[in-house]
């Protein structure tokens, strides 16, 4: 394996981190400097504050990731950025920082979908892990399966159709009054809880990759209005508990049939929402009793860092697939075929 | 000393380089383009016309506002980042002194307005005293009509510039007598008058610090103004 140096930036929504990367595998240095405490108060990432805090934030990342990597900035080889999808004016900082470095470096310089960065997240903590393999990739924005083929070769099973499982959960906690990020204290929630409210499962028929959550979030939210006017204290663990199952059940469902169809003997989880431990317990008692491999990031690489962009930045340079210095941040960048 | 200088404030791209003694090569262009995908490539451009090797610059000017917030980020982010590799000094530099440069006559005052949005503009007035340029009226967001009239009652010839002016004031509204609105080219800020005075502030030992460097907003985001509207025990 080439021992070459790869700089990863992400910006692309409320945490600014610069990471080193040795080779395809190999951590150097993943500094993420997070912004949730900022955000908290208004319920929510805003954009323009995220924006702000990048701006401020971004040098002392990149140069905490060189220090602690102890290398110098001559050392580096290539520079990645996430390009998309993300909030556009955080993008942009990352976007505009990176190209400024690769050119100031006489580098080349690799655009990064987020998406396929979390994907490649597993291959960091996972050393072993080859393509072929099936990909869920559950994040704030996204739902998707993702058929890895080769490290260049993607085949889009399917994704979402409307709302991403991640909105549906930080709706859902906002609606309960329980503090932003929703994901976690969902997954908090349903562990005290029951499922035994039934709420329903869209596009759960065979051979459907797709996904949509707007019909179970809007399911969840009328419940939860309806027990609010009927004067009933809300039983959140079990309203958790049973949204968490609907959505575990959808996603656990197609991630096997497609592992199936495809004939792969791995699934990995990818994003934001892997961090979801209900998910990632369903899947893995399911992984066992169908005999499939299973593996998923570890805390920090589920969230967003930068080192998972180095990594799949690694392979795209491997393919000689480079972006020029024209390269813009793209908000709605979607997971394509390759 | 050379330097590269960035204004990317407004609609308006403009990269130079340039000395203390000379001009070398500024690209400005208004063109719809986004910033994002055209700075770095125009910065290649300018330093090869100019013939000058980035190792070589003696430092980074860069227009640090008012303006458009995600204008702002996108050059100031560019000039951090080279500065930073190439460990040359930067220098935030007014976005509206540097239009204010665009008249360097004395006896004249020149307000420069930037959009603020909703009607407003970023107002700043200035007068050039013994070849320095003096602040008459510090940065505020005012209403662009308010403006107008407040500029007729200015003892003295007025020239205005900036984006506003195209934008709400160039035949919308009535101007005094004493008023004057700049051509369309020097309504532009450019990064020829961001060089200089950027150079000016270097010789000064004026340079910023690469890893705290925020554009100027002046405004909030809404969301914060808002949120203080909603709470207002904890605004203080």
């Amino acid at each position: 394996m080439s021992e070459k140096l790869t700089l990863g930036i992400e910006s692309s929504c409320d945490e600014t981190s610069a990471a080193v990367l040795r080779g395809g595998r190999e951590i150097l240095s993943d500094v993420i400097s997070t912004q949730i405490p900022v955000h908290q108060k208004f319920g929510g990432v805003v954009p323009e504050i995220a924006s702000r805090k990048h701006i401020v934030n971004i040098m002392p990342v990149i140069d905490e990731a060189l220090r602690q990597a102890n290398v110098e900035l001559s050392d580096i080889d290539q520079v990645a950025v996430t390009y998309g999808p993300g909030l556009v004016g955080a993008l942009l900082v990352g976007v505009s920082a990176a190209k400024a470095l690769a050119f100031s470096l006489d580098k080349p310089l690799i655009g990064v979908n987020h998406l396929e960065g979390h994907i490649f997240a597993n291959f960091l903590s996972e050393p072993a892990l080859e393509p072929p393999f099936m990909a869920l990739v559950v994040s704030g924005g996204h739902t998707a399966l993702v058929d890895v083929r080769g490290y260049n070769s993607f085949h889009l099973m399917g994704q979402t159709r409307d709302d991403a499982a991640g909105e549906a959960f930080d709706k859902i906690a906002r609606v309960m009054g329980e503090p932003y990020p929703g994901g976690p204290r969902i997954d908090a929630l349903a562990k005290e809880g029951k499922p035994t409210i039934d709420f329903p499962e869209a596009l759960v028929g065979k051979g459907n990759y797709e996904f949509s959550f707007s019909g179970l979030k809007s399911a969840v939210l009328n419940y939860i209005n309806s027990e609010k006017m009927k004067g009933h204290e809300l039983n959140k663990p079990d309203i958790a508990a049973s949204f968490q199952h609907a959505v575990v059940d959808v996603l656990v469902g197609k991630a096997f049939e497609a592992v199936r169809e495809a004939g792969r003997d791995t699934l990995v989880l990818a994003g934001g929402v892997a961090a979801n431990s209900g998910l990632e317990g369903r899947l893995r008692a399911e992984a066992e009793r169908q005999g499939v491999r299973f593996f998923y990031p570890n805390r920090i690489l589920c969230t967003d860092n930068a080192a998972m962009i180095a990594c799949r930045g690694y392979y795209q340079a491997e393919a000689g697939h480079f972006s020029d210095l024209y390269l813009n941040a793209i908000p709605g960048l979607d997971l394509e075929e390759k | 000393m050379s330097i590269l200088a960035i204004d990317t404030a407004t609609q308006v791209s403009s990269v130079a380089v340039a000395s203390e003694a000379k001009l070398s090569a500024e690209l400005t262009m208004q063109a719809k383009l986004t910033h994002s995908e055209t700075l770095l490539p125009h910065i290649e451009q300018v330093l090869r016309m100019a013939s000058v090797k980035k190792e070589d610059l003696d430092g980074i000017a860069v227009s640090i506002g008012p303006g458009s917030f995600t204008g702002l980020r996108i050059g100031l982010a560019t000039a951090k980042a080279m500065a930073y590799v190439l460990k040359k000094p930067i220098v935030g530099v007014s976005t509206l002194a540097a239009l204010a440069c665009h008249f360097p006559v004395p006896g004249v005052r020149i307000v420069s307005l930037l959009d603020a949005q909703k009607g407003n503009a970023y107002r700043e007035s200035f007068e050039w005293v013994d070849g320095r340029l003096v602040v008459r009226e510090p940065i505020s967001v005012e209403k662009t009509v308010d403006v107008v009239t407040a500029c007729g009652e200015v003892d003295g010839p007025v020239v205005l510039t900036g984006d506003v002016i195209a934008k709400r004031i160039r035949g919308k509204i009535e101007l005094p007598e004493n008023v004057k609105i700049a051509p369309a080219h020097l309504l532009m800020p450019r990064a020829a008058n961001v060089a200089m005075l950027g150079l000016q502030k270097l010789a000064a030992g004026e340079a910023d610090n690469v890893m705290d460097m925020e554009p100027c907003y002046i405004r909030r985001s809404e969301a914060e103004v808002l949120w203080e509207k909603r709470h207002p025990e904890a605004a203080r």
